[in-house]
């Protein structure tokens, strides 16, 4: 694997480390008793030879794992805490350092680490005051014996001090708390809700320089939020290896032979989506393997290799993440999924027999869904399609399935590059305005009263020669219902539970660009909402999310 | 009781207090707007710095009868909460050395029933106040509705 783009984080994080371990060697040195900073100098040198391993730098996984042996014989109490331990550290700290200048400058090693592990590994206090001692007398036969420190390490004077200063940061690379990028990005999307009221002031005073420079800055501001969404970004992989572990995981409990394709593992994702999307493709892939593939004779009988094949990709397209997880199993039959949710209850026939072949295979996102002949341990876990489409559209995203009955399954999830900004339908709801993401929106429709037709207790239009039921947002929210006395009720048309709907509101207001705002304690427990946003004309509108409210 | 400094307030014609460290600021009323979906003491949303926070009717949500005031805004601190809190007055602040008795109190959202030279004073138990309005959001979700009403 190619591990260069991990350099600059490496060299980082490891002169972070290097500071820390100094200065706990100094402050032991003040006090030696602090059983909290032996730990913490332990574990820093553990952590980084951990690093330095993974990156493969041979030399400073030497020096650190000498100085994390000397460590542990300092925390189990067989060497005590003095000034030759504090020394052969520090030195360790200075190796170390000139190693990471050599791999900065991408050039092989120019400080021999010589005996050092050797000289803490054999380290003893009496062994240490008469390196003393020899250190303070010329030179002599006993020097030649036990070299000391400043014997063996040839690297320059101002090489030796400058771990001593307070070290730079690697290659340009800075590294920040997160929080700083939270804060950067809210004010970036302050700045995105300002050019709203500055275009709606621009647009009452009619004046064509304040438009021109409004328009100026609303392309500024585009790239400072491009760029400031990138510093969130983290490649795939961060995640990517738990998957691998997984799919081998559940395909030695199931006993079957799965091969995993991984691609597109350097794709930059948001930071916060990456860790939410975890769990959801987690599960999906758990059902591949564990539902989807077959097992290694069936496979044969139908004329497939024994093995069986899982695929994920990961993709981008300008400000469109797709991730694809693709199967050679059996696929799903969208005739037995209409069957099995007719036979649980979630349909009647006569809506089963309206649902095209794509909706049938969205009945598996229905709460209560499975088709599965046996629950299993290995894919339940208690977390369903339901569940995974929900955190999809939660993170502004859509769920997709395509299956050939024999040849495999695809599910393929579309996500928006960045949680923090999305362009959102706003709606007048009685007195209420709301948003609804626009991933979530097919299509907005103006209806006649005539079009409307009553079924039993429902009504419908016909939109596309399918039959669509109608909702009212009002309803769901529990405020008074619309009047339309022109005659025509708009309302826009999403999927929920498989099939589309009709959700009717009082007006529709158009599409804006929101910086959506996490809402705290209590209102983030409320069902149904994803976040709030502030329109151009500060009013704050929640952000809905339909999946959790339909 | 632990604080060392409360922030006296009146709802419904009731003395209240909160740990002066939970309140991060007290606001004339603010432009509010509606959040449809809440019970009826959530008066709506008001931007604090740039934090949509849920501003809810103290009196209501405590079911007293609420007074016709323009009152005050007490935003409880960011880092508890997104929530601030319609009261009819803040008094003053008060030192805990000035507390004269305290006995407890059968209602779990107040702390301690507080002896003041201003007068009984019901402390306020921030925690359950919290846990209350969350519980009862959740309560109140919209149960799957049907397609079919317009």
């Amino acid at each position: 694997m190619d591990m260069s783009q991990y350099k600059a984080l490496f060299l980082s994080e490891s002169r972070e480390y290097l500071r820390t371990i100094a200065e706990q060697v100094v402050a032991l040195e003040q006090s030696p008793g602090e059983r909290s900073a032996v730990d913490a100098l332990f574990r820093g040198a553990h952590s980084l030879k951990g690093m330095a391993a993974s990156m493969e730098y041979g030399d400073v996984v030497v020096v650190a794992h000498s100085m994390e042996d000397l460590m542990a014989r300092v925390r189990d109490g067989a060497l005590p805490f003095d000034a030759g331990v504090a020394d052969l550290l520090l030195e360790g700290v200075d190796l170390i350092d000139v190693l990471l200048d050599d791999v900065e400058q991408e050039r092989p090693s120019t400080l021999p680490t010589g005996d050092y592990a050797q000289r803490l590994a054999l380290y003893t206090p009496a062994a240490a005051k008469a390196a003393a001692v020899d250190q303070a007398e010329p030179r002599g036969a006993a020097a030649d014996a036990v070299p000391s420190p400043a014997a063996d390490a040839p690297a320059p004077p101002a090489e030796a001090e400058k771990a001593k200063e307070p070290v730079g940061e690697a290659g340009g690379t800075v590294r920040v708390k997160t929080e700083l990028l939270d804060h950067l990005i809210n004010l970036t999307g302050e700045l995105v809700t300002n050019k709203q009221r500055l275009l709606n002031i621009g647009r009452e005073l009619a004046s064509p320089a304040l438009n021109d420079a409004v328009s100026e800055t609303a392309k500024l501001l585009r790239a400072l939020h491009d760029e400031v969404m990138k510093v969130r970004l983290m490649p795939f992989e961060a995640i990517s290896d738990r998957f691998q572990r997984s799919v081998r995981s559940v395909a030695k409990k199931s006993g079957k032979e799965i091969h995993f394709e991984l691609t597109g593992r350097e794709i930059g994702l948001d930071r916060g989506m990456l860790e939410q999307l975890v769990d959801p493709l987690n599960h999906i892939l758990r059902n591949a393997v564990d539902h989807g593939i077959e097992e290694s004779g069936e496979r044969e009988q139908a004329g497939k290799p024994a093995r069986g094949t899982v695929w994920l990709a990961v993709s981008r397209d300008r400000d469109r993440i797709q991730i694809t997880v693709r199967d050679d199993g059996r696929g799903m039959e969208p005739k037995a999924m209409i069957e099995a949710a007719i036979a649980k209850g979630l349909l009647t026939p006569e809506e089963g027999e309206l649902l095209s072949p794509r909706q049938a295979l969205m009945l598996s996102c229905i709460p209560g869904f499975s088709t599965a002949k046996e629950v299993t341990d290995i894919s339940g876990r208690g977390v369903g399609m339901d569940a995974v489409n929900a955190a999809i559209q939660k993170l502004g995203g859509t769920l997709g399935i395509e299956s050939e009955p024999g040849l495999g399954t695809t599910i393929t999830l579309r996500l928006p590059l960045t949680i923090a900004i999305i362009h959102a339908l706003v709606v007048q709801i009685g007195q209420v305005k709301a948003a609804i993401p626009v991933n979530a929106v097919q299509r907005t429709v103006e209806l006649s009263r005539r079009q409307i037709e009553t079924m039993g207790k429902r009504q419908m239009f016909q939109l596309d020669d399918e039959a669509i039921p109608l909702l009212s947002l009002n309803r769901v929210l529990g405020l008074p219902l619309g009047r339309f006395p022109d005659g025509i009720l708009p309302l826009f048309v999403t999927e929920a539970r498989g099939r589309r709907v009709g959700i009717v509101v009082d007006r529709l207001l158009g599409q804006h660009e929101l910086f959506v705002k996490q809402l705290g304690r209590p209102l983030s427990k409320m069902a149904g909402v994803a976040g709030g946003a502030t329109l151009g004309d500060g009013e704050i509108v929640a952000i809905l999310d339909l999946a959790g409210l339909l | 009781m632990t604080a060392e400094r409360l922030l006296l307030f009146s709802a419904a014609r009731q003395q209240f207090a909160l740990n002066l460290q939970e309140v991060c600021e007290v606001m004339e009323p603010q432009q509010c707007y509606p959040f449809a979906g809440a019970p009826p003491h959530y008066l709506g949303l008001i931007n604090f710095h740039g934090n949509l926070t849920a501003l809810v009717d103290l009196a209501g949500y405590l079911r007293l009868p609420g007074r016709p005031l323009p009152g005050k805004i007490l935003v409880i601190d960011t880092r508890l909460a997104h929530l601030a809190l319609k009261v009819d007055a803040v008094g003053s602040i008060l030192d805990a050395g000035s507390i004269t008795g305290a006995s407890s109190h059968d209602d779990p959202l107040t702390e301690a029933l507080l002896e003041t030279p201003q007068g009984s004073v019901r402390l306020l138990r921030l925690a359950t106040l919290l846990d209350g309005l969350e519980q009862e959001l959740q309560e109140s979700a919209p149960n799957n509705a049907k397609p079919g009403g317009t």
